[in-house]
């Protein structure tokens, strides 16, 4: 094929411009997929016509471009449709991870506010503890402290020269039975301290008496559980000897003899 | 451009419709005529892209046969049915019309210049197949030139133009 020939024909021109028929368009193509001369000669064509039109260009009115596109939009096509989907995945994805944080935050917030909880209630208890304690502590000091006042202050009286220590020994009704009366004449006080007695029953009580001039005279009554020296009733002067009586709670005015439990005489000098 | 991109059929709209237009109203003489046209060939233009296969030749090429294809089925349409109209008034309307445009026509200064070193009858030929929507066949008949002439004058005046708007 003489190529000069075939390009002078002007069927490039005819091809550019659209007006061959099938099969001369078909016989057209095959000679440009063979020969480079004929493509090299036919782009040059094509870039003449785009640059002659350019040339002519006369621009439409902005409202034609938006009555094209505003037609587009209200049409889009079947494969157009499918575009406007993908944005919806990460906004999914990222409402599924806040949902998820959130629910992680709220497991995490419930753990420590229990954690917390139990760790408050444990101190709380513990506190309780450590005040009960202390407490406990406190009374034990005081007991300790106002126990240790007293023997201090039994310790004087036992000391105390002045002070006569008298032994009441058992009677036959209690041959176990054993107390001390610490009596000082020139003050008339007179202490009493137990070393053996029996448990009486509530209506009973024990009644110390002082035998004066032959006479028994009331020092006071007393339950069988103290310990130390108690405090009994003043007596008068020359008391010779100390005895302890059974009697109904809150004493006699005179002592039931029988139920004598312990006895001491007074040791002169 | 082929995966229906609504933003790559602007770009071609940004950068041809002009070019598309100027060959449009030429053709179709007739301003709201020719905004129609416009709009139907990027219709088309969207709905067939597919169709385009750039081993047969550029886009442009493409492009603007649809819309010169597109033109003038168009004005023929309008002819056929301006025949079928009997007032005299709407006669007279459309000769007036007619004649103001072509007066105006491809007397537009930029084409005017590159046109005006072919000579007469290379000219007549570039104006009737690009700005007046003939084919070449239509114009060898309607103007008794044979076929063969009215390629080869095409085939000169394009060569001319080569130079002209230096195309290498």
């Amino acid at each position: 094929m003489n190529i000069h020939e075939y390009i002078s024909s002007g069927i490039l021109e005819a091809y550019m411009l659209g007006e061959l028929s099938e099969q001369e368009r078909a016989e057209v193509e095959k000679n440009l997929a063979q020969y480079p001369e004929l493509r090299e000669e036919l782009a040059l064509l094509e870039e003449t016509q785009e640059r002659l039109l350019m040339e002519a260009s006369i621009a439409p009115k902005a409202s034609v471009k938006a009555a094209l596109f505003a037609k587009i939009e209200a049409a889009p096509k079947a494969e157009a449709k499918v575009v406007p989907l993908t944005p919806t995945q990460p906004a999914a994805s990222v409402w599924k991870f806040a949902a998820a944080a959130s629910i992680t935050l709220a497991l995490i917030s419930s753990y420590l506010a229990y954690d917390y909880w139990s760790k408050w209630k444990r101190t709380e208890n513990n506190l309780a503890e450590l005040i009960a304690q202390n407490q406990q502590v406190a009374q034990d000091y005081n007991r300790v402290n106002q126990r240790l006042d007293k023997l201090e202050d039994d310790l004087k009286i036992t000391d105390d020269p002045s002070f006569k220590r008298v032994i009441l020994n058992g009677t036959p009704n209690a041959p176990q039975a054993m107390a001390s009366v610490y009596w000082k004449e020139s003050s008339k006080e007179v202490y009493l301290s137990l070393q053996s007695l029996k448990q009486l029953s509530k209506e009973n009580q024990y009644q110390l008496w002082a035998i004066i001039d032959g006479k028994p005279v009331d020092a006071g009554v007393f339950d069988g559980d103290f310990a130390g020296l108690l405090k009994m009733k003043d007596i008068g002067s020359g008391a010779a000897a100390f005895a302890v009586t059974v009697e109904p709670r809150g004493g006699k005015a005179s002592p039931t003899l029988e139920t004598m439990q312990v006895v001491g005489n007074v040791v002169k000098g | 451009m082929k995966g229906k991109d609504s933003l790559a059929l602007e770009y071609l709209y940004d950068h041809y419709s002009g070019a598309l237009y100027g060959a449009i109203f030429r053709i179709v003489k007739k301003e709201e005529i020719a905004d129609e046209v416009l709009q139907d060939v990027f219709l088309k233009i969207w709905d067939k892209i597919a169709s385009y296969d750039a081993t047969k030749g550029k886009l442009f090429t493409w492009i603007l046969n649809v819309a010169r294809n597109q033109a003038i089925d168009k004005t023929r349409s309008r002819e056929i049915s301006k025949e079928k109209k009997t007032t005299a008034i709407d006669n007279v309307v459309s000769r007036i019309d007619r004649s103001g445009f072509s007066e105006q026509g491809i007397e537009d200064i930029g084409v005017k210049d590159i046109l005006k070193n072919l000579p007469e009858e290379q000219r007549f030929v570039v104006e009737h197949l690009y700005f007046k929507g003939y084919t070449q066949s239509e114009l060898a008949e309607e103007h008794n030139i044979p076929l063969g002439t009215v390629k080869t004058r095409l085939r000169l005046a394009m060569q001319q133009l080569r130079t002209t708007l230096g195309v290498t």
